[in-house]
């Protein structure tokens, strides 16, 4: 069971043999397939975020039943779709690894995947507060790390790195977004 | 030089009320039948199922889709599959070539409960959960005395019985990830050491890993072994500290100043190595910043040998302590499926029956050149986990004397002009180094554009960096996937059902602290 | 001097003299448990005040004295005030009737009787445990009047702890009493007239073992101090006790550290008695000294060392382990000094 992953550029057996059994499940909504530094990527439409997801964690050659964790990205640059959630899913049960991205717009929502792995609660609020992205069917979408009265989203590249953004602790703000 | 099985197993005396149920007599309460939540009917689910306590955005309570079929964790599902699956990689890695003497022989001594009865005896433990009841809420604020960092829990009680947990976070969130992204990689390495502030090392050494898997960088084999040991002291002084505060969040400061005093020698091992105690940006990209010092040898030997006689008797002390069997037995019970829900590794992992370590499954630095034995046990309660660190403490220390031993010579930075920093002394006599120095500082290193993940296994679970670079010497995104953070999201999931008393006990068994989880 | 006025004058000074000397002692007793935490840890404990730094505790009633008073705003006053002095009053009037000499007998001082005992009581053991019931309001009424979560539930928490065990020390006690054949504490000490093996510890082993672990939940120390445990959720009943208020509450604990050490050493140590009849020149109150110091430190030992229970395994083991124990421990008491005649 356990692979020597990240030591050499070639993809495990078992992730080749899930590879194909996604692609011939999904085939051309796996936008694009990256292999790199011996790590496997997809990039699927925010439509089809929870389709591929569940395949992924249900089907036996898959198996990924650990999420490894999700946040968002921002890259200005892709005008078309500047946001992205990112996810790294593992598998106990055949010790590989993948990756699945999704490009979005600004308040594109995304399906939420605590459903299938509770521990993206905590990685989708944070998702949420860095970035804006929100996640549909999520049961408590609200801030996690930062103060209750902050106001806008820390990680996206236009917010400066220092600044002052409000001054108080705005307790009637506690517990809502 | 392994320790005598007496020292793997409690005592028979109290392994005779292994078999017996947990504790349920002293708890007198009054209820009507018709409102009990019967273990029976609760045996093949576990916390995640159940209408939440309160809705509404008042706190994060998992709510279960219809599972898509075929899905592992379907109720219909076999559990003799994932009993088998789970036996199977237990034995795996049981009967592996890495080297397990001692401990096949000394597991197969002791009844391994399945899946199945983890479930069970963890429903009977939680069977006085009621939800629907008046509750008082209490708030663990962000202060705590049992040091456990800035965490804040709200629990709703039921008498003793805590009904709802609502952790907060985010009182030591100082925003790393946006600050990696306006500095080179170099100048990332100090971030990192306030992450798990208790094991600096450990933190530097997973992002440089990530780094320099992302930049195809191979780092020197002298570097590689001062890298493995000084991950191995961190774990060390992780541990020792865990036990430590573990048994003070029990009842006694006594083991906390003894722990501390423990763990004083190998900070002092580290502020000779190092030069700090605690925050070390010590691992630099390609190798480790200074060669080991004249006498760090020979001190850390010193401290290596005596040490697990130390920790062999404070665990005799504490494992065959009735008071402590009776706290720590059976509470707690997180198991493996639990785990894979909820991103918890590490020694909870482990002590759930998984024998899952990423310095076997995927090694870095020279976890593949050391020889040593994965902790596993397998009741999955604050008692496995007590064993599986120390264990992990003396395969530590066997894995430092391997690295002392086998040190080889030659570098211990690796001399690539695109993405290392240059030795000082080189800097300042050849003009090579001059450009490499001034280069790297002000521009950063020659990174390819792609994104990379790497996992290493800290002290306190599995921390994964993720690094997408655009070409430039600072990279454009840095994610640290660290374990508290989803240890400390999975308290609810931990503690809710157990009594207010096991609360302190179970937190400290998941090791949370809050620079981990805040970043 | 006509005997009655010698006597009086003997009551004064042993009444103002016996509570000076516990007080003062109990200064000491911090800082001995303080020095002691230290040792056990492989630390040293206080040096800064004093040699060895053993005028710590004077040095902390400065300092408690000199902090602000904080009332919570909704707690009753008046009870709230109160609380701490009904803590620690009634064990310390235990100390009126505790001998710690010979009691009896001829003119030893300045040609009259001087009784070393403050009131010879004739039902000791009685007011004994009334007033270790007593003391169980302090506690309660602590943790109510201070119109918090935390404080009333750690303070009906440890008054439910001390409650069950009262009851395991109140049985133990019995057996003392039915071997000596009297409620009084000076009787009991003549009862174990002799060698310390003809002392009471012997024959009432079990109840003595019960009698010493409930005092330890009684006195609400480690293993049985869930109620005011830092490290759960919070302080329990001494919450909104802050200042000179918790410096009272905290002194009340080592007096009955102190006295209950002092009960302990009468009821089954012979009191004042010396352990061999030969070593008698020593004055009876070095012997009740130099035991209750073994006993203070045993207690002291047992902290520092033992983690503590969960809640429902406490009221467990004092419902079901040590009350048994105790009513075993008296009915074999019963028979045998009934069969003794």
């Amino acid at each position: 069971m356990s692979v020597a992953a990240g030591r050499g550029d070639a993809l495990p057996e078992s992730l080749v043999v899930a590879a194909s059994k996604l692609e011939k499940r999904f085939g051309r909504r796996l936008l694009e397939r990256v292999e790199f530094r011996g790590e496997l990527t997809y990039v699927v439409a925010p439509d089809d975020w929870l389709r591929v997801l569940s395949f992924c964690r249900s089907a036996p050659p898959l198996a990924f039943d650990q999420l490894d964790c999700l946040f968002g990205d921002h890259l200005p640059e892709r005008a078309t779709a500047p946001f992205a959630v990112v996810v790294h899913l593992l598998s106990h049960t055949h010790g590989h690894r993948l990756r699945v991205k999704t490009a979005l717009v600004d308040g594109q929502p995304v399906h939420t995947v605590t459903g299938l792995w509770p521990s993206a609660g905590f990685d989708e609020r944070e998702t949420w507060e860095m970035f804006g992205i929100p996640f549909s069917g999520h049961p408590d979408l609200r801030r996690l790390l930062t103060t209750d009265d902050f106001e806008g989203f820390p990680l996206r590249k236009d917010f400066p790195l220092q600044g002052t953004v409000g001054g108080r602790i705005r307790t009637d703000l506690r517990g809502k977004i | 030089m392994s320790a005598p099985h007496d020292l793997h197993e409690p005592s028979e005396r109290l392994l005779r009320h292994d078999a017996s149920p947990p504790e349920g007599d002293g708890r007198v309460r009054e209820k009507d039948a018709g409102s009990v939540r019967s273990s029976a009917t609760d045996a093949t689910e576990d916390a995640l199922s159940g209408p939440p306590a309160r809705s509404g955005g008042r706190g994060f309570v998992p709510q279960r889709p219809p599972t898509p079929p075929g899905s592992l964790f379907a109720p219909g599902v076999d559990p003799d599959v994932v009993v088998a699956a789970e036996a199977h990689a237990a034995e795996a890695h049981a009967t592996q070539a890495h080297g397990g003497e001692a401990h096949a022989g000394g597991t197969a001594a002791r009844p391994r409960p399945t899946l199945e009865e983890l479930k069970a005896r963890k429903a009977r433990t939680r069977g006085l959960l009621e939800r629907n009841v008046d509750v008082m809420t209490v708030s663990m604020g962000p202060q705590h005395p049992s040091m456990h960092g800035v965490y804040r829990a709200e629990l709703d009680l039921d008498g003793e019985v805590i009904v709802a947990v609502r952790p907060e976070i985010g009182n030591l969130h100082r925003g790393v990830e946006k600050l990696c992204e306006q500095r080179t990689y170099h100048q990332i390495i100090p971030l990192t050491d306030r992450l798990d502030y208790l094991s600096g090392f450990a933190m530097n050494h997973g992002f440089c890993e990530a780094a320099e898997k992302l930049m195809g960088l191979e780092v020197p084999p002298r570097a590689r072994h001062i890298r493995t040991l000084s991950s191995e002291l961190c774990r060390l002084a992780n541990h020792i500290m865990w036990l430590g505060v573990h048994i003070m969040d029990l009842g006694t400061q006594t083991f906390f100043s003894i722990c501390f005093r423990d763990r004083e020698y190998v900070l002092d091992l580290f502020e000779m190595l190092t030069g700090a105690r605690l925050t070390h940006s010590f691992a630099r990209i390609g190798g480790v910043a200074k060669d080991l010092p004249d006498g760090f040898e020979e001190r850390c030997r010193k401290v290596i040998d005596f040490l697990p006689k130390r920790v062999a008797e404070y665990e005799r002390i504490v494992k065959h302590n009735r008071i402590y069997y009776k706290r720590a037995k059976n509470v707690g019970i997180f198991t493996s499926e639990d785990c894979y829900a909820w991103r918890v590794t590490g020694p909870p992992l482990r002590a759930a029956g998984i024998a899952r370590d990423l310095r076997k499954d995927e090694p870095y630095a020279a976890y593949d050149e050391v020889d040593f034995e994965v902790a596993v046990e397998y009741n999955a309660d604050v008692y496995d986990r007590f064993l599986v660190r120390m264990k992990e403490i003396r395969e530590s220390c066997k894995i430092i004397r391997q690295c002392l031993d086998n040190l080889p010579p030659g570098p211990f930075l690796s001399r690539d002009m695109g993405h290392t920093l240059p030795v000082k002394r080189d800097v300042l006599q050849d003009s090579a180094a001059m450009i490499q120095d001034f280069y790297q500082v002000f521009r950063g290193p020659q990174v390819p554009k792609g994104e990379v993940y790497r996992a290493t296994e800290a002290p306190k679970g599995e921390m994964g960096v993720y690094i997408r670079s655009e070409g430039a010497g600072t990279p454009a995104r840095v994610r640290f996937s660290t374990p508290s953070f989803y240890h400390g999201q999975a308290v609810p999931a931990l503690v809710e059902g157990e009594m207010v008393a096991d609360m302190v006990a179970i937190f400290a068994s998941v090791d949370v602290v809050l620079g981990d989880c805040d970043r | 001097m006509s005997d009655p006025v010698a006597q009086l004058i003997f009551l004064i000074v042993k009444a103002i003299l016996m509570p000076v000397l516990i007080i003062t002692f109990v200064a000491f007793v911090i800082y001995f448990e303080r020095k002691f935490a230290g040792f056990f840890a492989g630390r040293v404990g206080p040096t800064y005040l004093g040699p060895w730094g053993s005028l710590q505790s004077f040095g902390d009633i400065i300092k408690l004295l000199s902090k602000e008073d904080v009332t919570p705003l909704r707690a009753d006053k008046l009870v709230f005030k109160m609380a701490p002095y009904i803590a620690f009053i009634p064990v310390f009037a235990v100390i009126a009737v505790l001998p710690f000499g010979p009691v009896g007998g001829g003119p030893n001082l300045f040609g009259h009787r001087f009784d070393y005992v403050i009131a010879n009581f004739d039902a000791g053991v009685v007011l004994l445990l009334a007033m270790g019931a007593l003391s169980v309001y302090g506690v309660v009424l602590a943790g109510w009047s201070s119109n918090s979560n935390y404080s009333l539930l750690g303070g009906l928490r440890a008054g439910a702890q001390m409650i069950s065990y009262e009851l395991a020390m109140g049985f133990s006690v019995v057996g003392v009493v039915l071997m000596a054949g009297s409620l009084n504490f000076v009787d009991i000490v003549n009862g174990q007239a002799g060698n310390f093996w003809e002392w009471y510890f012997i024959p009432q082993v079990v109840g003595g073992l019960v009698f010493f672990i409930a005092s330890i939940a009684e006195l609400n120390r480690t293993p049985f101090d869930l109620a005011e445990a830092e490290q759960e959720l919070v302080a329990g009943h001494l919450t909104e006790y802050s200042g000179m208020r918790w410096g009272m509450f905290y002194f009340a604990e080592y007096v009955n550290l102190v006295v209950i050490s002092a009960i302990v050493s009468t009821l089954y140590f012979g009191g004042w008695r010396a352990p061999l009849t030969v070593l008698d020149f020593i004055p009876g109150p070095i012997w009740l000294f130099l035991k209750m110091i073994a006993f203070i430190f045993l207690y002291m030992w047992v902290r520092w060392t033992i983690i503590r229970y969960r809640y429902n395994q406490l009221m467990s083991i004092g419902w079901k382990v040590l009350l048994p124990l105790s009513l075993a421990n008296l009915v074999v008491t019963a028979i045998v000094v009934s069969l003794q005649g």
